[in-house]
């Protein structure tokens, strides 16, 4: 039962990088506009 | 522009500004004031110039916002009236330019906590990107944490106490601390933030419930975990904590993007035109410009996709145009050389250059945009009723939560605190606020697609309780004019010939009856009339035309009369449709049976009220013979002919004696005093500018359908908002007992809370389908 007293700690840590992962997507606007891309395929350019 | 010197002399003036923002003085240019308020007509030539601006305001959540950003725009000097929407986060200031500037009203909405931007600023579109993605960080972190807390509380759930080994469930408890700490600083920063303007503002708002709910959880949790032999225990509540954060940030945010849809048809609108367009330049090429830089003549090229920037004519290319939006035409219609395309309408399929005719605020779209950013900010009398009960409900339910505090205190502090929190939670007037507007905004936007403005929010109260339809005739059942049902000649006299006679006296005329022969001629256009020569036209009000005419190619010269059998010296005939004669020195020459133009969908339209059991008559200034016969078309039971306007009127007043709820429909030109009188009224508006309509309701097409339409939307519209309002009042009237009972967790309220508003956004996003003409 050791390992918990790593494993917990290092979850918290993994977190953090979910976040910064998150953080990126968004601000790079992966979110802005979801139903654009979809539609995209019916615009003619 | 001639409003604009008053608001300059006064700028010289020493006004108080110090602790105003730089920025926000910027907008005291008078220059600056044109890109987000118009001038109000003075009621005097001496009274100082009012102006009407739109505002967007950042940082509202609920209707108790609006209240508090109204009253603190009220409480400026100058500022003659003030209405903010909490469902579409826009506002309407009336403010007189010799009393007060822009930076002093928009300062004192600043400070009371929230940010005024001008509707119309560019920037609004760039900073409500950056709200959102600043929303869906806080919901991503919110989220992500909550996940990870759970899964450290749960092995406590399903182990009895001592199973686990005590350091094991510290390490535990220390985890979800830290995985709450960017909850509590960042994901809850808003609610904070709030709740603490609102302490200082001494003043009651949705977010200082919460606040309190998560301060309070946040600090016994944090006691159980560190100091478990303290007053509330070793129990901790991380768990419930970034649930219940989590679950109404989810809630605030869909309800954002629902609403955002909801108002999409109005906020589509208005954020149609585009930035840029290609202009000609002197030697024939292109250059991308900004619209404000447009002149009236310039040129410019659309290609496919983009939106037309200003009213014109096409000079080069075809191409087919949506314009859906502003007429409700739903079919792209084509465009080619010399036909008119309108602003804020889409080019869809060809390049087409077009002549620049009317720009800004002279478009049609221009109208169509200020009338809809009005309604969006009207506030309905439901919506009034459920602001005013918001506050004092507020205060109670702190008061209920502290009284079940210290009641369950005795027992167990943390569990008396924590159905404290419950409480403060659970409660949501926001569904309440919400009920009505939501519902409103969604119908109007929805009716805007099928191309009926609303114009007032409240009308659609009204109109859903009308019985009676009262249509006018010409321009409402018909299309503005005549069409030539027939004509007979002279023996000798051709049918083009004759026509292009009547055509040639008729061009200088208005009157309807001489645009119908017009088109006719144009129509048939056989007879060359080039050499001809037309003198001395004179119109005789009321009976038709007379002139000189030189038209070699059909031997006619001299006196030609063109009009009622009087003006032509002969026996007035006796016949059902409108007639018109043409004679010359020799005598008759020809007659014209005109006949008027029922809209295509009359019968249908007439149909559908009728089958929602709504009486529908006609009442028309016409003789009775041609309402009667045109009722028969139609399908309309009673029509009533030889109205006088004012006969309307006394008719309409009768029947709403009677007990009859009305509504007008007409064309909004000379009919104002009967719509205003009705208790709802529908004008539409091909014939008059926008603005000058006065009814509660436009038609921008040119079909009837829209019409009937219009009434089942409205009662459509009144069961969702009476849905809405049960709902709110049932869900607070459940759950608040069952909270104070002990018997709901905190993150059950979360969930309750955030459901409930979205509820209540979800039902009446139902309406925003497009209405269905069946």
């Amino acid at each position: 039962m050791d390992i918990l007293y790593l494993l917990i700690p290092l979850s918290v840590v993994l977190v953090f990088f979910i976040l910064a992962a998150l953080w990126w997507a968004i601000y790079r606007g992966q979110f802005d506009d979801v139903e654009r891309e979809g539609e995209r395929i019916l615009e003619h350019d | 522009m001639s409003t604009i010197p008053v608001g300059v002399t006064h700028l010289s003036e020493p006004l108080p500004r110090h602790g105003v923002d730089e920025s926000l003085r910027l907008l005291d240019d008078p220059e600056e004031w044109r890109e987000f308020s118009r001038p109000l007509e003075a009621a005097a030539e001496a009274a100082p110039a009012c102006w009407e601006s739109s505002v967007v305001f950042e940082g509202m959540h609920c209707a108790a916002c609006a209240g508090t950003i109204e009253d603190a725009l009220r409480s400026v000097p100058g500022v003659q009236s003030a209405d903010v929407s909490a469902a579409s986060q826009r506002g309407r200031v009336v403010w007189d330019a010799a009393l007060t500037q822009p930076s002093q009203w928009m300062d004192a909405v600043r400070r009371a906590g929230y940010r005024p931007l001008p509707a119309h600023d560019p920037l609004a579109s760039e900073r409500r990107l950056a709200e959102t993605r600043k929303m869906l960080w806080r919901l991503g972190v919110a989220g992500l944490c909550m996940m990870q807390v759970m899964m450290y509380a749960t092995p406590t759930y399903f182990t009895r106490p001592g199973e686990i080994e005590p350091n094991i469930i510290n390490l535990l408890r220390w985890a979800a601390w830290v995985l709450t700490i960017p909850v509590m600083l960042f994901s809850c920063q808003p609610f904070f933030a709030n709740a603490l303007r609102d302490l200082r503002q001494r003043r009651i708002s949705m977010d200082l419930p919460v606040a309190l709910g998560m301060g309070l959880t946040f600090v016994v949790s944090t006691l159980g975990t560190f100091e478990p032999e303290g007053p509330f225990g070793h129990e901790v509540y991380f768990d419930s904590l970034t649930m219940f954060v989590f679950f109404l940030l989810a809630g605030r945010w869909l309800e954002l993007r629902l609403r955002d849809r909801t108002a999409g048809a109005l906020e589509a609108l208005m954020h149609r035109l585009p930035e840029s367009v290609e202009r000609q330049r002197a030697d024939g090429s292109f250059e991308r410009v900004a619209v404000r830089r447009l002149r009236v003549g310039d040129v410019v090229r659309v290609l496919p996709g983009e939106a037309f920037v200003a009213d014109g004519v096409v000079l080069r290319g075809t191409t087919t145009a949506d314009e859906a939006l502003l007429t409700g035409e739903s079919t792209p219609l084509a465009r080619s050389i010399g036909d008119t395309v309108i602003a804020g309408s889409h080019n869809l399929s060809g390049v087409v250059e077009q002549r620049v005719d009317r720009l800004g605020e002279d478009t049609r779209y221009a109208q169509i945009v200020a009338l809809m950013t009005e309604a969006s900010t009207t506030k309905p009398r439901l919506a009034r009723l459920a602001d005013r009960v918001a506050k004092p409900f507020l205060a109670a339910m702190l008061l209920a939560s502290g009284l079940a505090v210290a009641w369950w205190w005795p027992s167990d502090p943390g569990h008396a605190v924590m159905i404290g929190v419950a409480i403060l939670v659970v409660t949501c007037p926001c569904a309440l606020s919400l009920a009505t507007p939501a519902a409103m905004l969604a119908a109007a936007g929805s009716m805007a697609r099928s191309g009926v403005l609303v114009r007032h929010l409240q009308a659609l109260e009204t109109l859903a309780g009308v019985d009676t339809v009262v249509f006018d005739k010409t321009g409402t059942l018909t299309r503005d004019g005549f069409v030539l049902a027939r004509m007979s000649t002279r023996p000798g006299v051709a049918r083009g010939q004759a026509l292009a006679l009547a055509a040639a006296l008729a061009r200088g005329s208005l009157h309807p009856v001489s645009r119908a022969l017009v088109a006719a001629a144009d129509a048939e256009a056989t007879v060359p009339t080039a050499g001809w020569r037309v003198e001395a036209a004179e119109e005789v009000a009321g009976q038709g035309v007379r002139a000189q005419v030189e038209a070699p190619a059909i031997g006619v010269h001299g006196a030609v009369r063109l009009g009622s059998a009087v003006l032509c010296g002969l026996e007035p005939a006796s016949s059902e449709g409108l007639q018109v004669h043409l004679a010359d020195g020799q005598g008759w020459l020809a007659s014209f049976e005109l006949r008027e133009d029922l809209r295509d969908d009359a019968k249908t339209a007439v149909q559908t009220l009728a089958g929602l059991g709504i009486r529908v008559r006609l009442l028309s200034g016409d003789s009775a013979q041609a309402a009667d016969r045109l009722a028969g078309l139609a399908g309309i039971a009673e029509a009533r002919g030889g109205c006088t306007p004012a006969d309307k009127l006394a008719t309409l007043r009768a029947w709403q004696q009677d007990g009859h709820s009305v509504a007008m429909v007409g064309d909004g030109l000379n009919d104002g005093p009967v719509l205003a009188g009705a208790d709802a009224s529908v004008a539409f508006g091909r014939s008059v500018p926008l603005a000058r309509a006065q009814s509660d309701f436009v038609v921008m097409g040119d079909h009837l359908m829209p019409v009937a339409a219009l009434f089942v939307k409205a009662r459509d519209t009144m069961r969702v908002v009476r849905q809405n309002l049960a709902w709110a009042a049932a869900y607070n009237a459940v759950a608040i007992p069952l909270a104070m009972a002990g018997w709901m967790p905190a993150w059950a309220a979360g969930l309750g809370m955030a459901t409930s508003s979205l509820l209540v956004v979800l039902n009446a996003m139902r309406l925003s389908r497009p209405a269905e003409f069946a």
